[in-house]
């Protein structure tokens, strides 16, 4: 079965048009869906400000990272379990949707430069925490984080535009 | 009074960037991308202010400092929304008017930003230490919960 096929097949499952066909359920869950925004990229996004020595630059890095981490994984639930019911019911639109696609590909480069994070920069925190400033290597996590969740932000908003 | 407030809003209405935000294929999801940057850093910056009021994160800042810290950035992201936001206002002044779910919105976000920058700031300025106060939790729920139904109303701006 092709891509688009299988697409086409989501989309006529019948949990997908139990929703679709939802006067209430399909806004409920688009709403959560984006109110699920501010836990979980804009806790991202406070810690990018830390990074990039915008904000909360006279506490510890790691400290913060743990507490934002903490609740952005109840953010990120919300986010990826609304998109994927979301993706099931517009499913074929969305695989032709220049916005859907490029939107996709930032949230691989964001998960690629989180996972560089965790297992290359997380480690050597410490080293640097006690002095304040994050290394190069560091910022530049937080700025591809912070122009990213940006990107997938704009990209989610345009798609729903064109369906 | 009303006519002449009516009359700069119809102005409003008819200029052509306005024109160009409402009836262009780009205006407006440009406008409302802006919409939810700003809401996204305006309601992260009060759950995390709010999450520390209640004792439950960010205990290695004291909460005066979380504050400081977040100030400029809530007030940006403020400033952000109100301005898309009223780029999507002015471009059909009577259909926003006639909707019940943007009048509730404006009153929760005149309640809000009254509450948290406000009648409830002390809160906010005062450290209450690292120990949860029952007066505190009320105050950080109430607090999200007016912020969170802001959000929920604007999105049902576009379904009743």
């Amino acid at each position: 079965m092709s891509l688009l096929g299988w697409c086409q097949w989501l989309e006529h499952t019948s949990f997908a048009t139990a929703i679709s066909e939802s006067v209430w359920l399909f806004p409920l869950i688009e709403g959560s869906h984006i109110l699920a925004l501010p836990l979980s990229v804009g806790m991202i996004l406070m810690f990018d400000l830390r990074l990039l020595g915008l904000a909360f630059s006279t506490g510890l890095a790691a400290r913060m990272m743990a507490d934002v981490v903490r609740w952005s994984k109840f953010g990120f639930l919300i986010m990826f379990s609304t998109g994927g019911v979301l993706f099931m019911t517009q499913a074929s639109k969305a695989y032709g949707n220049g916005f859907f696609r490029t939107k996709l590909l930032l949230l691989v480069i964001l998960g690629i430069n989180a996972a560089v994070y965790q297992l290359v920069l997380y480690p050597k925190m410490a080293q640097w925490d006690a002095r304040g400033g994050a290394p190069l290597g560091a910022r530049l996590c937080g700025a591809v984080s912070l122009v990213g969740w940006i990107g997938v932000i704009i990209c989610g908003r345009t798609m729903a535009y064109q369906f | 009074m009303t006519t002449s407030i009516r009359s700069f809003l119809d102005w409003c209405s008819n200029t052509e960037t306005i024109i160009y935000i409402r009836d262009s294929s780009y205006g407006m999801p440009a406008v409302q991308s802006v919409h939810l940057i700003g809401l996204t850093v305006l309601l992260a910056a009060m759950l995390v202010l709010n999450l520390r009021l209640a004792a439950v994160s960010m205990m290695d800042w004291s909460l005066p400092a979380v504050e400081r810290q977040l100030r400029p950035w809530a007030l940006g992201a403020l400033t952000l929304v109100i301005a898309s936001g009223m780029l999507m206002f002015v471009g059909n002044p009577p259909k926003y008017l006639a909707n019940a779910a943007f009048l509730f919105k404006m009153a929760a976000l005149g309640l809000a930003v009254v509450c948290q920058f406000g009648v409830l700031r002390r809160f906010f300025l005062s450290d209450p230490g690292g120990r949860a106060r029952p007066l505190n939790i009320a105050v950080a729920v109430l607090s999200l919960t007016l912020w969170f139904s802001v959000g929920w109303a604007g999105r049902a701006i576009a379904f009743v």
